[in-house]
């Protein structure tokens, strides 16, 4: 499959595709390939790993309910017609949305194809060596350098044609800082549609910080447990957006009547000063993309508007069931993995504040800054988000550095005793989100700083 | 496909005159339900595979190794990835590394012959009476699920004359169920896999979710403390101690100056003994072979609290100086990674009922919103979604949010009581056990 150019895969799909007439049934064939170049390098380790062209097609219709068959065999695009039923009359069951032509291909400040997988490996080696011999307490160091290329190809019966080749790149840096028998780190990571200029972004101050960081997180001190006044810093208020409260809204889990969020639409479910919003549209973050896997064309979806609940999270599926307008969220990790309705890039839109009045206004209270995970509890509303780190707030000012913290309690609580939305310039944090435990795809989650006026924390 | 790609990778690698490689070769035959409510919602089944080559080019002060996914059978591909392979070994400069030579590799049975006779009958049998089972219950609602049957075929072969194929088969099952009354929402979701069919008594399952589903309902919030005394079931003791514990005791976390543990030390109470065991009947990571082709192994660990024995693949055994213990497994990426096989717990002498009729107060939680504890530290923070509340040895009343704080590291050194009853959890066999030194705050 792999040595087939694009213009054979549109050829043998558009056969397929003409097999299942639209009025009788929906059809779709989707292309997924991945190429990818791997490096990592720690104390003990430094493995470069590369995937040419994993790729596989996997075709499908609604009766009803979906029937999928995948294959990354190019022979087996024969056996669809055994796999997938030609059926009458079943076209009305799903509806029918806009059909478009599209064909791009992103190219980057610096094309990766034209960089030797040496120079990458300089570039890694240079960073391990610099934290590495940056301090004695710094006793191990973890690099990941991920870039991988998405080639989706989309074609259906109801005229779409689509192709879209995205690239994608992440950097991961781990100083791991050791003191007695207390081991600590704080990581630091960069991703997006981007090319060798990632690099760019990483300068010997840079490095020092990185590192520092992880040689400060020592010094921590185990977080206070209870309710507090609480700042969150973007990466937080971004897993906020995403896992705690966006895993809510996503449209099969309304249908399934398993989310708390089902009958609170066009009502209040945060401050006035929300506003919280998904978008693949957005150019260059790693949870961007120009269509779905679906053939939906990707657009900004405002989910809460000045505290109100103002859309759902659709794929074609759930937005024919309910009616909704879908904006590019039916995405598959590859092509053996199923459509569900997923976030892209979720954040809050920034605010008026400024963050040092924030901090000032805080009498006793605590600052959660990076995150480290959130899970989602669509049917109970109940949120656990985690920071890396924070600092204690002790009259005005931030003082102690604390260890990592974990935020819980019910998340629409916490979006409705927000008081502060700082001014600072969105901030996304790129990183990959699963379905539950799986269907992993590349996302962002941001924002600028919220302050809530009292939120449930306790040591994590 | 298997055998016909296996040589026709390797007869292209040896016209190339490369002479140390190795050729990994998984074919994932995968036939999926996935549910809203209880009718199906997506009939799936993929057939895919994928090789990935390993070549290695030694220098004088270690070895370079190239690595390689690829999925296409033309030839012309197939040489296109060798030759990237072969490039990255000699960019590649890693310590001293070369495969593992033939040895005598145990028998072992890891397939189901009625999923690998008839996967779609399996898979509709079992969720015929999942859904018939779930239909039966009251009060509760299926909101979603899936029930997925896998089947893997793997073929390794290297240089050194190891040529080894395994099929193995096993079962993914994720069912959220939900309560509902006066407005109120709880559910309980279970995301799964199991080795064996057996592994999945699907009417004890389905009470026991109905249950707990049911409980969360009237759930009060636990009091906060300083000094929990939390039972963990082995579901909850895997997500604990497998990251966490399961890391500090490899080759490789020694190597990397990470390991908080040194041979003989006493790291846990006397009743604590842990084994990695790759021979582990039912055991989800039981193979005969590990990812190089090292047979896969038995071994004691943790032996009355004290620390014996770290486990090894290839590379981290040659840095040491000592043997691989079949614990190189496969990273997505086809590299090699030092990890667990299955790992074991020791059962104690007490019953589960025994342990909770002991605790004047104190909580059992089923279920957290992620436990995942850090690495390194063994730290965590999780909220509960389901649990109980015990007082004067009984249960009293069920209890869902409040978060658990604690540090796995520790919590071994305070294991009050080990259960006689164990139970598979993915790779893991483990017994319930009572800790002692956890805080709540709600």
């Amino acid at each position: 499959m792999t040595s087939l150019t694009s213009d054979i895969i549109f050829e043998k799909f558009e056969e397929q595709v003409n097999n299942y007439k639209r009025r009788n049934q929906y059809f779709d064939l989707l292309y997924d390939s991945i190429s990818s170049l791997q490096i990592k390098k720690t104390r003990s380790t430094e493995d470069i790993s590369s995937q040419n062209d994993k790729c596989g097609f996997v075709a499908r219709t609604f009766l009803g309910s979906w029937k999928e068959y995948a294959s990354n065999n190019i022979s087996d695009l024969k056996l669809i017609k055994k796999k997938i039923p030609n059926v009458d009359n079943k076209g009305v069951l799903i509806t029918e949305f806009e059909s478009w032509k599209f064909n791009k291909e992103i190219k980057t400040k610096i094309d990766l194809l034209k960089i030797s997988t040496d120079e990458k490996l300089q570039k890694v080696r240079e960073i391990y060596d610099f934290i590495q011999n940056y301090s004695n307490q710094i006793v191990n160091t973890s690099i990941l350098y991920k870039e991988f290329f998405t080639t989706r190809i989309f074609v259906n019966n109801e005229g779409c044609r689509l192709r879209q080749i995205l690239p994608r790149v992440r950097l991961i840096i781990k100083p791991i800082a050791k003191e007695g028998s207390k081991r600590e780190y704080d990581s630091f990571s960069i991703g997006g549609e981007m090319g060798f200029e990632i690099f760019d972004e990483i300068n010997t101050k840079k490095l020092e910080q990185i590192a520092k960081n992880s040689l400060d997180m020592l010094a921590t001190k185990s977080p206070p447990s209870g309710k507090f006044p609480l700042i969150l810093d973007p990466e937080m208020t971004g897993i906020v957006a995403h896992e705690s409260f966006g895993h809510g809204l996503e449209a099969d889990q309304i249908i399934r009547d398993r989310s708390y969020l089902k009958d609170k639409k066009d009502k209040k479910v945060a401050s006035d000063m929300c506003v919280i919003c998904d978008n693949p549209s957005i150019e260059n973050e790693l949870g961007s993309y120009f269509f779905d896997d679906e053939g939906i064309k990707a657009a900004k979806n405002i989910l809460v508007e000045n505290g109100i609940l103002k859309n759902f999270i659709y794929d074609r599926r759930t937005a024919s069931e309910l009616n909704g307008i879908p904006k590019g969220n039916g995405r598959r990790e590859t092509f053996a993995h199923p459509i569900n309705v997923r976030m892209s890039n979720t954040y809050f839109e920034s605010g008026d504040y400024n963050l040092e009045e924030m901090i000032t206004e805080i009498n006793y209270g605590v600052m959660l800054v990076h995150s480290k995970f959130g899970m989602e509890d669509p049917i109970g509303g109940g949120m656990q988000c985690t920071s890396s780190k924070g600092y204690l707030i002790e009259n005005g000012e931030r003082t102690q550095l604390l260890s990592g913290i974990t935020l819980s309690g019910s998340v629409l609580d916490l979006l409705q005793n927000i008081d502060a939305i700082s001014n600072n310039k969105l901030q996304f944090h790129g990183g990959t989100c699963g379905k539950g435990n799986e269907d992993l795809v590349p996302v962002t989650s941001g924002g600028s700083y919220i302050r809530v006026k009292e939120g449930l924390i306790s040591p994590g | 496909m298997g055998i016909s790609l296996l040589n026709k990778i390797e007869d292209i690698i040896k016209k190339k005159k490369i002479r140390e490689y190795e050729i990994l070769l998984v074919e994932n035959d995968t036939y999926e339900t996935i549910f809203k409510k209880n009718k199906g919602e997506n009939e799936r089944e993929i057939f895919d595979y994928e090789y990935t080559i390993r070549t290695l080019n030694q220098k004088v002060d270690g070895t370079g190794i190239g690595i390689v996914k690829g999925c296409s059978s033309d030839s012309k591909e197939i040489e296109k990835n060798i030759d990237i392979c072969a490039s990255i070994s000699k960019s590649n400069s890693d310590f001293k590394y070369e495969f593992p030579q033939k040895r005598g590799i145990p028998e072992i049975n890891i397939a189901d012959e009625l999923i690998t006779n008839d996967p779609l009958e399996v898979k509709s049998k079992l969720t015929d009476e999942l859904i018939s089972e779930i239909e039966q219950q009251k009060d509760v609602l299926p909101t979603f699920g899936r029930v997925r049957i896998h089947c893997k075929k793997k073929f390794l072969r290297n240089h050194n004359g190891i040529d080894l194929k395994a099929l193995k088969t096993f079962i993914f099952v994720e069912f959220s169920l939900k309560a509902q009354s006066n407005g109120k929402l709880s559910e309980y979701w279970l995301t799964n896999y199991f080795k064996e069919i057996s592994h999945f008594n699907i009417r004890e399952q389905v009470e026991k979710w109905t249950k707990l589903a049911k409980d969360t309902l009237i759930a009060k919030l636990p009091k906060p403390t300083s000094k929990a005394v939390i039972i963990f079931p082995p579901h909850l003791l895997r997500e604990a101690i497998n990251p966490v514990i399961g890391y500090h005791i490899l080759g490789k976390a020694h190597n990397e100056k990470t390991s908080a543990y040194k041979i003989e030390e006493k790291i846990a109470t006397d009743n604590f003994s842990l084994l990695d065991n790759g021979l582990l009947e039912g055991g989800f990571n039981t193979n005969s072979f590990d990812g190089e082709g090292t047979p896969q192994q038995k071994n004691i660990v943790i032996k009355d609290g004290y620390f014996k024995k770290r486990l090894y693949d290839q590379k981290y055994a040659i840095l040491d100086n000592e043997d691989s213990t079949g614990n190189g497994m496969r990273s997505i990426e086809g590299s090699i990674h030092n990890d667990i096989s299955n790992l074991e717990i020791l059962p104690g002498n007490i019953s589960l009922k025994e342990i909770i009729s002991n605790i004047k107060e104190g909580y059992y939680i089923e279920q957290f919103s992620w436990l995942n504890p850090g690495e390194l530290s063994g730290v965590f923070g999780a909220e509960i979604r389901n649990g109980y509340y015990i007082e004067n040895g009984k249960i009293q009343h069920p209890i869902k949010g409040g978060n658990v704080s604690g540090n796995v590291l520790k919590m071994i050194k305070s294991c009050k009581f080990i259960s006689k009853e164990k139970e598979f959890s993915l790779n893991s066999y483990f017994p319930y056990i009572c800790f002692t030194n956890l805080s709540i705050s709600s």
